[in-house]
C-alpha cells in the first residue's frame, strides 16, 4: 500500500517536475536530454506501479476528504485502471525516449519549453484521468488532457490547416465532453453523490430507462474521444497536425482513454447485468464498431499522408476494439460467461497491441517526417537503403497492425474472430445472423488494412526515390531507434507468446485465466467438447524456424554454391527505367478506389493544354483525382450550416442601436414581471 | 491420441504437401495441354523446373533491398508452416493443437504481403502493377474467405481443422445444406487464391493479364525456385482443404497401415481429380476482367451468407 502509493506519488512529481523544468529550460542538447528524462522515469514508475497492483490484485485507493466542499479528491486504482496506467507508462516510456533525439527539429524553428511542459502534463492527466475515482476530477482531468493535447495539435501554429484542425478538435472534444457530462449527471441525479464508488453501489438500482441513458450517453461522449465513426472527423485532423511524438501519444493512448471510460461506464457505472435487455448495447457497440473499422480502413487506403493514414487506421482498430467489446456485452447479457471472457480478452488485447504498434508506427512516420520534410508518400521512396533501422521497425508495425503471424496483431484479431464465431451459442437466431453479417465488415477491414500498410511501406521505404526529399538523407539519432525499437520488441513479444497478454488482461480484469503457461495452446470447445479452435504461438513460431533452417539447407544442398549478380531491373530492353515509370501511391491503390467507387464517390479532371490546333500535341497534362469525405458532406456540413443560419438570425436582434437594447431589456423585464405573477398564484 | 506415431504420421502428412505439390501443378498444366490438343510436358515438369532453378545462378536488380532477398524465404516458410496444420489423409493431425485454419489463412497472408512488397521493391511499372490488384484481390477475398470459414466452423464445430474434417467425415452433407453454398464460395475462393482462371491466369506473361507472374517477374534461380514451389503447396493446401472438408471420403480415421494406405490413395486419386476439374474449368473459362473480378467475389460472399443464414434458420 505504501509502497505504491510512494511510486504513485513519485510518478506524479516527475511529470511535475518534468513541465516545470521544460518551462526554465533553454534550446540545448543538452537540456534536451535533461528535459526528458524526468516523463522517462516517471514512465518507468508507472509500469512498476501498475503491474504491481496487477499482480498483487489489491487495488489502490487515496481519499482527500474535503478538499473542496463537495468533492473528495478520490483515488483508486484497480485492475482496469492499473491495466490502463500500464498501457501509458510502457508507451510513454518509448515516446519519451524518442522526443530526446526527436524534439531536435523544433529547436531550430521555435522553443521546445513548451513542448515539453504540455508533454509532460497530457501524459499526467491521462493518468490522473484513469486513476480519478470522483466524477467531478475525472472531468476536470478530462478537460485537463484535451486542453493540453489541443495546444499540442496547435503546438505547429505557424500552418493554418493545423489551427483549423485544432478548432474541429476543440469543438468535437467538448461535445464529447458534454454527453460525459450528462451521463455522470444521471448518476448523480441517482445517487446524490458525485463519487464513483456510489454510482458503483447505487448503478444496480437504476430504472431501466435511466441505465439506457447512462450508457447512451457515455457511449456517444467516450465515442467521440475514441474516435468512433460518425464522431471521428476530428481525429484524422487532429493527430496528423500535432508533433509526431505527440501523435504517437494521442493515437496509441489517449483514444484508449475513452475505451476505459466507456468500460467504466459499463461495467461499473450503468447497472449493467446478465439479462438479455442489455444486449442491444452490445450489438450497438458492433454496429458502430464495425462501421468505425470498415470506414476508417477505406479512408486509410487511399490516403497520400503518411501521419493521417495512420489517423485513420487508428480509426479502424477502435472499431476492432468496440467490436470485440460489444460482443463481450452481448455475451454477458446472455450469460454465456466463457464467452464473453473471450471476447473481453480480444478486446483488450487489441486494445494494448494497437498501442503498441500505432505508437510505434507514428514514432517511425514522424522519423520519416523529421528527415525528408514531407508527409506526402508520394514524394518519398527508397528510404530503406538510408534508413535501415526504422524501416525494420516500421515494418515490424505494419506487420502487426495488418494482423499477421507471429507478430502480435495477428493474435487479437484471431481473438476477435473465434468471438466472431462463437457468437452461434446466443439463444436468439436474429443476433447470430446480425453478428455473423457485422463479421463482414470486419473481415473486410482486415483484408484492406494489409493492403493499406503494403502502400505505406512500400511506397516510403521501397523502390526509387520519387523526389529530391527522400535522397540524401541520414538515419534518426539513437535515441529516436531506441523508443520504437522498445515498442517493436514489444509487439514481437506480444505475438510469439500471447501468454503475457492473456494473462495480464485476465489477472487485470479479474477473468479465469485461459493458458495456464506460456507453452499452453489458448483452446476454446466446442458444444460437444471437442477443441474448437487451438493456438499455440510459440510452437507456431518454432515450427516457423526450424521449417527456414530445413529448407535453407534443403536447397543448399540440392543447388549447390550459386552467385549472385547485381544488374539493373528489367526495362523491357527499352531502358532508362527511372522513378516517373514506377508506380504511385495514387497508382497503387486505383483500384480499391475503383471498386470502392460508390463510397469514395472519386472525381477525376483533366485539364490539358496542347500546341496550337492538333488536340494530341499536349503541351502539359494535368490530371486530379479528388475523393469525398461523405461524412464530411454529407452528415456535417447541413449541421454546421444550419447553426450558420439560425445565428445569422440571431445576429439581426444585435442592431447596435440603444432603442433597441432598450426595447429587448423593457420586454424582459415585463416577461419577468408576468412570469414572477403567475407562479405565485398558485 | 499422443504419441510417436501420431507426430510421425503428421510430419508424413506435411512431407506429402511439400513433395506432391509441384506434381498437382504438373497435372493441372498437363491436363490443359490436353484439352487444348496439345500434348504438354510431364507432369513431372515442375520437379525438372526447380532442380533446374535451383542450381542457377541469380541476377538480382540493383534497385533492391534485403526485403526481396528474404521474401522467398519468408513466403516458403509461411506455406510450409501452414501445411502442418492440414490433415491429409488422417483425420488428425497432432499439430492440430498449435494452430488452426485461421492461422493457416493468416500465413498464408503473410506471404502475400512479403509478395507485395518484393513487387513495389523492384521500382519497375510490372511490379506495382501486380501488387496493386493483389491488393484489390487479396483484400476483397478475405472477407469472402472468411464467411465460408464461418459457415464451415458453425456447421462442423470448430476453425481446428482435425474437429472439423473428423466431424465432416463422420456425418453426411445432406442435413446441412448451407455446407454446399460454402463449398460454392470456397470454391470461388480458392480460384482467386492461387491466382487460377478467370482470377489471374497462370501462363501469361502479358502486362494486361498478369497479377502474380509480375510480382515475381525479377526473380531469378534458387529464389525463382522457391518461389514456385511455395505457390504450388499453397495450391495444394487449398485443395486439400476443399477435399477433406466437403468430400472427405475415404479419410483415414486411424493410424493403422491399411487404413492409411487406403486413405493416402483416396487423397491422393480425390486432389488429382480435383486438379483436373480445375484445369478442365480453366480451358472453358476467358479471363475475366480486372474490375469483374470484384463481382465473382460477391457472389462467392453472397453464396456464403445464404450458408449462414441456413446454418440458423
Amino acid at each position: 500500500m505504501t509502497d505504491s502509493f510512494t511510486l504513485f506519488q513519485a510518478a506524479i512529481l516527475l511529470y511535475v517536475a518534468g513541465a516545470i523544468l521544460g518551462l526554465l529550460s533553454r534550446n540545448t542538447s543538452l537540456t534536451r536530454t535533461i528535459t526528458f528524462l524526468p516523463p522517462t522515469v516517471a514512465s518507468v514508475l508507472l509500469v512498476i506501479f501498475s503491474s504491481s497492483i496487477i499482480i498483487s490484485g489489491k487495488s489502490f485507493q487515496f481519499v482527500a476528504p474535503g478538499t473542496l466542499s463537495f468533492f473528495n479528491f478520490e483515488i483508486l486504482v484497480d485492475g482496469i485502471s492499473a491495466f490502463f496506467i500500464l498501457i501509458i507508462g510502457i508507451v510513454s516510456f518509448a515516446v519519451s525516449l524518442y522526443s530526446i533525439g526527436y524534439s531536435k527539429e523544433y529547436e531550430i524553428k521555435k522553443r521546445t519549453s513548451a513542448l515539453v511542459f504540455l508533454f509532460n502534463i497530457f501524459i499526467l492527466s491521462m493518468v490522473l484521468v484513469v486513476a480519478s475515482n470522483n466524477a467531478f476530477f475525472f472531468l476536470v482531468f478530462w478537460e485537463l488532457m484535451s486542453l493540453t493535447s489541443f495546444f499540442l495539435v496547435i503546438y505547429d501554429h505557424d500552418k493554418e490547416e493545423n489551427l483549423k484542425s485544432g478548432m474541429t478538435y476543440l469543438v468535437m472534444t467538448h461535445l464529447g465532453t458534454t454527453f460525459i457530462f450528462a451521463s455522470f449527471l444521471l448518476g448523480y441525479i441517482q445517487t446524490g453523490s458525485f463519487s464513483f464508488d456510489s454510482f458503483r453501489h447505487g448503478s444496480a438500482g437504476f430504472p431501466l430507462l435511466v441505465k439506457n441513458l447512462v450508457f447512451v450517453f457515455a457511449f456517444i461522449g467516450f465515442g467521440t474521444k475514441a474516435g468512433m465513426v460518425p464522431l471521428h472527423v476530428w481525429l484524422p485532423k487532429a493527430h496528423p497536425s500535432a508533433p509526431s511524438n505527440v501523435s504517437a501519444l494521442m493515437s496509441a493512448v489517449m483514444i484508449k482513454i475513452g475505451i476505459y471510460g466507456m468500460i467504466r461506464t459499463i461495467f461499473d457505472f450503468s447497472g449493467f447485468g446478465a439479462s438479455p435487455d442489455f444486449a442491444w448495447w452490445g450489438m450497438l457497440l458492433i454496429v458502430f464498431g464495425s462501421a468505425s473499422a470498415i470506414v476508417g480502413v477505406l479512408y486509410a487506403v487511399v490516403e497520400r499522408d503518411i501521419k493521417r493514414a495512420l489517423a485513420f487506421s487508428s480509426i479502424e482498430n477502435i472499431g476492432i476494439i468496440l467490436v470485440g467489446l460489444g460482443l463481450s456485452i452481448v455475451f454477458t447479457s446472455f450469460q454465456l460467461t466463457a464467452f464473453a471472457v473471450l471476447a473481453l480478452v480480444a478486446s483488450m488485447y487489441h486494445a494494448i497491441n494497437h498501442a503498441f504498434f500505432k505508437g510505434l508506427l507514428f514514432m517511425g512516420a514522424g522519423s520519416v517526417v523529421s528527415v525528408t520534410h514531407t508527409k506526402n508518400i508520394e514524394h518519398l521512396g527508397g528510404l530503406v537503403k538510408q534508413m535501415p533501422w526504422t524501416s525494420l521497425l516500421f515494418l515490424i508495425g505494419a506487420i502487426s497492425i495488418s494482423g499477421l503471424p507471429p507478430f502480435n496483431g495477428f493474435i487479437s484479431e484471431w481473438f476477435t474472430m473465434q468471438s466472431l464465431l462463437s457468437s452461434y451459442h446466443i439463444p436468439s437466431t436474429i443476433l447470430q445472423i446480425s453478428i455473423a453479417f457485422a463479421s463482414l465488415p470486419f473481415a473486410l477491414t482486415i483484408g484492406i488494412a494489409a493492403a493499406t500498410f503494403v502502400k505505406l511501406f512500400a511506397m516510403t521505404f521501397l523502390s526509387k526515390a520519387r523526389s529530391k526529399h527522400a535522397i540524401n538523407i541520414k538515419e534518426v539519432s539513437r535515441s529516436m531507434i531506441l523508443g520504437m525499437s522498445i515498442l517493436a520488441a514489444a509487439c514481437v513479444l506480444f505475438g510469439v507468446v500471447p501468454y503475457l497478454g492473456t494473462s495480464l488482461i485476465s489477472t487485470a480484469f479479474h477473468l479465469s485465466s485461459q493458458p495456464s503457461s506460456p507453452f499452453d495452446s489458448i483452446s476454446i470447445q466446442n458444444n460437444s467438447g471437442k477443441s474448437f479452435a487451438n493456438l499455440s504461438m510459440p510452437v507456431v513460431v518454432i515450427i516457423i524456424s526450424s521449417v527456414s533452417v530445413a529448407i535453407f539447407g534443403f536447397i543448399r544442398v540440392l543447388g549447390g554454391d550459386t552467385k549472385k549478380t547485381t544488374y539493373g531491373t528489367w526495362d523491357c530492353g527499352f531502358g532508362g527505367l527511372n522513378e516517373r515509370m514506377e508506380y504511385t501511391p495514387t497508382s497503387l491503390s486505383q483500384p480499391m478506389r475503383a471498386v470502392f467507387k460508390v463510397f469514395f464517390k472519386p472525381h477525376n479532371q483533366t485539364e490539358k493544354e496542347s500546341f496550337g490546333e492538333n488536340p494530341y500535341l499536349l503541351k502539359s497534362i494535368k490530371i486530379e483525382t479528388v475523393i469525398k469525405n461523405i461524412f464530411e458532406e454529407t452528415f456535417y456540413a447541413p449541421i454546421i450550416s444550419s447553426f450558420v443560419f439560425f445565428f445569422d438570425k440571431v445576429r439581426r436582434l444585435q442592431t447596435g442601436k440603444i432603442n433597441a437594447y432598450l426595447l429587448y431589456i423593457m420586454i424582459t423585464l415585463v416577461l419577468l414581471l408576468l412570469f414572477v405573477r403567475l407562479s405565485n398564484n398558485v | 491420441m499422443y504419441n510417436i506415431a501420431t507426430l510421425v504420421v503428421g510430419l508424413i502428412q506435411v512431407l506429402v504437401m511439400l513433395a506432391l505439390a509441384p506434381l498437382l501443378t504438373g497435372i493441372i498444366r498437363k491436363t490443359k495441354a490436353r484439352t487444348q490438343k496439345r500434348i504438354g510436358a510431364s507432369i513431372l515438369q515442375p520437379y525438372y523446373d526447380l532442380l533446374k532453378l535451383v542450381q542457377k545462378d541469380e541476377v538480382v536488380s540493383d534497385q533492391t533491398s534485403w526485403i526481396f532477398r528474404a521474401c522467398p524465404w519468408v513466403n516458403f516458410a509461411a506455406m510450409a508452416t501452414a501445411a502442418f496444420f492440414i490433415p491429409v489423409f488422417l483425420v488428425y493431425t497432432p499439430f492440430g493443437l498449435v494452430g488452426d485454419l485461421l492461422l493457416v489463412i493468416g500465413l498464408f497472408a503473410l506471404g502475400r504481403f512479403f509478395t507485395m512488397l518484393a513487387g513495389l521493391d523492384v521500382a519497375s511499372s510490372f511490379g506495382g502493377l501486380g501488387s496493386s490488384r493483389e491488393m484489390m484481390i487479396s483484400a476483397l477475398l478475405e472477407p469472402a474467405l472468411f464467411l465460408s470459414i464461418f459457415v464451415v466452423a458453425i456447421t462442423y464445430g470448430g476453425t481446428n481443422l482435425s474437429t472439423t474434417i473428423e466431424a465432416s467425415s463422420i456425418s453426411s452433407f445432406l442435413p446441412h445444406p448451407q455446407i454446399i453454398f460454402a463449398a460454392i464460395g470456397l470454391f470461388i475462393i480458392i480460384l482467386g487464391e492461387t491466382g487460377r482462371l478467370p482470377f489471374d491466369n497462370p501462363a501469361t506473361h502479358l502486362e494486361l493479364t498478369m497479377v502474380h507472374e509480375t510480382m515475381i517477374l525479377e526473380y531469378s534461380g534458387k529464389s525463382l525456385a522457391l518461389m514456385e514451389w511455395s505457390q504450388s503447396i499453397k495450391q495444394i493446401i487449398l485443395f486439400t482443404l476443399m477435399v477433406n472438408i466437403f468430400v472427405p471420403w475415404g479419410i483415414s480415421s486411424s493410424i493403422l497401415l491399411p487404413s492409411l494406405a487406403v486413405g493416402f490413395f483416396m487423397f491422393a486419386g480425390k486432389i488429382s481429380l480435383f486438379g483436373i476439374f480445375v484445369a478442365f474449368l480453366e480451358s472453358s473459362v476467358a479471363k475475366w476482367r480486372l474490375f469483374r473480378i470484384p463481382d465473382l467475389i460477391a457472389i462467392a460472399i453472397a453464396t456464403s451468407m445464404i450458408g449462414i443464414v441456413l446454418c440458423y434458420l
